[in-house]
């Protein structure tokens, strides 16, 4: 009896800290959704649906469109390096496999912002790629490297492709690689192999890779504004302007709101699918 | 083992406040305001002065600091140093205190050419800070037409070669100025027609950046800009050849300024510091080091003649420019509108 009490205690912390922190901030982001927004600053206490019927609006609606255009281009990118990557690096001698687990891992840790920086300083007009390039006599102007959607979506590659790695390698890492060599026993030619047994057990790696990479570049407006030179609006961008430029906290929160169940439809989808709890990966 | 470190732990965690609490009680100051704004030797200076302990917090917007301020019923800070539109906001919603001017004699150094503006018409709350005006600025080098105005920036030769603050009433500001409207109309056919007129701009915008826009001037990324002042001076700085304009359209104006929230922790030393700043040698010493216009009196005999010629941004501009202020409703949702379209339609 004890023990359970004591357990019992033990576990409070979580709940407590669940409700506070977890639920707590999404009634509150709910809530202010359907309020309205005071003339000059904060809100009103007056229910409306308002903001969500302004996310309807043509332009609103653009916004959106460009985040998940881009989401969707960068989750396609770092599947097409990610996935051979992982594939690869499981398939390595353990001694390799942690370095390449370090090499990915230690730019990862530094901050992402730092990161950010550093590429601009590589990249921008006589930075040091141009200066390198006139040096050798293979350019005359600048290549206006930065500031466009190509930046942005080489950026965001670049910060969400350790998720894609990691999450392809742990499944592939626990795949039991004799059924491959059955099958190949069994007359199938590689590829045959690799479509029916290796893509199939690595699906779930996959998938949570794909959502592990998908939601965060939906929210990620710090590589829009430094890469694309402010001049790419995600959903991300548009809440933070809403906060800091309208002040419209209600329209924000229903911003907000909206992502979240992207978001949620994706794990639900993720769940269906692979018929699994959890996403794949070290985290 | 464990039990023993936890309960020492404990033990240190309940001392630390007890320690700090014992002794004499040390006179504090909080200040509020963005990184490095109060240069670090003025705020020293002062604590080696008067013996009271500066504590100095930043925040990133004027509407973080404002939220925040509200959070704390006009309580926690003693001094916040923000801008001008925001202020207005404060003082509505009665987050600031008035001034107890017996208790600031320099209050005089202040030239009135920086007083009674639309957030404090009766200089009860505010002491200005860094004034300024925003300006065009462009390389000789690589621009072909001659800049005069706002309306230059469109010219098709300028494609993908503008940089512009990102900050949508400024920037629709412009287009306002160019239609010969207010940046405050709540009209919002004009708002509309300065929108149309803005989405032609596109094309020539390479970067909106708030934060050392003349960092992209400097490095060749942009060949003309619209900067803030003290973005001016440090472009000037970096390239003498730059050339900078006034714009025929007319100029804005805007003004960070000094406040004393409402419930201040320290309201007494918080009149003490800005009495400290508001004399002559010290206001020399922070308009050298922000570059903006400086709104002392007292402190134009100490400026250096180098600053003084750095600063291209002459005083009597100042009654010309006009402010950016708060509007309503329906014509802010307006602007938030056209300036998320404006960016669609960049790059």
């Amino acid at each position: 009896m004890g023990r359970k009490s004591n357990n019992w205690l033990l576990i409070a912390p979580m709940y407590i800290f669940t409700l506070l922190f977890v639920a707590g901030p999404l009634i509150y982001m709910l809530v202010l959704s359907f309020l309205q927004k005071a003339d000059v600053w904060g809100v009103e206490f007056v229910f409306t649906l308002k903001n969500y019927l302004k996310i309807g609006k043509q332009v609103y609606l653009n916004t959106f469109w460009e985040s998940i255009k881009l989401a969707f281009a960068t989750t396609a990118l770092t599947l097409l390096i990610g996935y051979p990557f992982g594939y690869f690096m499981a398939k390595l001698p353990e001694k390799r496999k942690t370095l390449f687990m370090l090499l990915i891992v230690i730019p990862f840790w530094t901050n992402a912002l730092m990161r950010m920086y550093g590429w601009i300083i590589l990249f921008r007009s006589n930075g040091l790629i141009e200066q390198g390039l006139m040096a050798l006599g293979l350019i005359d102007d600048s290549l206006k490297m930065l500031y466009n959607y190509k930046a942005v979506l080489a950026g965001m590659v670049y910060a969400l492709l350790p998720f894609m790695i990691l999450s392809v390698y742990s499944s592939a890492e626990k795949m039991d690689w004799t059924l491959v060599e059955a099958a190949k026993d069994l007359g199938a030619k590689s590829w045959q192999a690799f479509v029916t047994i290796t893509l199939k057990l690595t699906l779930p790696g996959i998938l949570s890779g794909v959502i592990l990479v998908f939601i965060p570049s939906m929210g990620l407006f710090f590589i829009a504004d430094i890469l694309g030179g402010g001049k790419i609006m995600l959903v991300g961008n548009l809440i933070q302007n809403q906060l800091m430029s309208t002040r419209d906290w209600p329209f924000a929160a229903a911003l907000a709101v909206i992502l979240m169940l992207f978001t949620t439809l994706f794990i639900w989808g993720y769940k269906k699918i692979t018929h699994s709890d959890e996403l794949e990966g070290l985290l | 083992m464990k039990k023993r470190v936890l309960a020492l732990m404990l033990a240190f965690m309940l001392a630390i406040p007890m320690l700090s609490s014992c002794g004499s009680k040390q006179e504090e100051l909080n200040i509020y305001t963005w990184e490095d704004y109060v240069p670090d030797s003025v705020v020293e200076a002062f604590e080696k002065e008067t013996g009271i302990k500066v504590n100095y917090t930043n925040f990133q917007t004027n509407e973080e600091m404002l939220s925040v301020l509200s959070n704390a019923k006009g309580g926690d800070y003693d001094i916040i140093l923000a801008s001008d539109y925001i202020i207005n906001i404060a003082i509505q919603e009665g987050l600031v205190g008035k001034l107890d001017k017996s208790q600031i004699p320099n209050f005089e150094n202040i030239d009135p050419l920086y007083q009674g503006f639309f957030y404090d018409e009766a200089n009860e709350y505010t002491v200005p800070y860094a004034p300024g005006i925003p300006l065009l600025v462009y390389d000789p080098a690589k621009v072909d037409v001659e800049i005069t105005g706002y309306e230059s920036l469109w010219d098709p030769s300028l494609e993908d070669s503008v940089a512009l603050m990102d900050t949508e009433r400024v920037v629709m500001g412009m287009a306002l100025k160019i239609l010969g409207k207010s940046f405050n109309t709540e009209n919002l056919e004009d708002i509309q027609a300065a929108g149309d007129l803005l989405m032609k701009l596109a094309p020539n915008v390479r970067v909106l950046s708030n934060d050392q826009t003349q960092d992209y001037l400097l490095s060749g990324d942009v060949s003309a800009a619209f900067l803030f002042t003290s973005q001016v001076v440090l472009a000037l700085q970096g390239n003498p050849n730059l050339e900078v304009v006034y714009p025929k359209e007319g100029l804005g104006f805007g003004c960070d300024a000094m406040f004393v929230p409402v419930n201040a922790p320290n309201a007494s030393n918080a009149h003490k510091f800005l009495n400290y700043i508001l004399q002559g040698e010290v206001g020399a010493e922070i308009s050298t080091q922000v570059w903006y216009l400086c709104a002392n009196k007292a402190a134009y005999e100490y400026l250096p003649a180098d600053f003084q010629d750095s600063l291209i941004i002459s005083a009597d501009s100042v009654p010309e420019g006009e402010f950016i202020q708060n509007i309503g409703t329906a014509a802010t949702e307006l602007h938030n509108e056209i300036y998320t379209e404006f960016k669609a339609n960049l790059d």
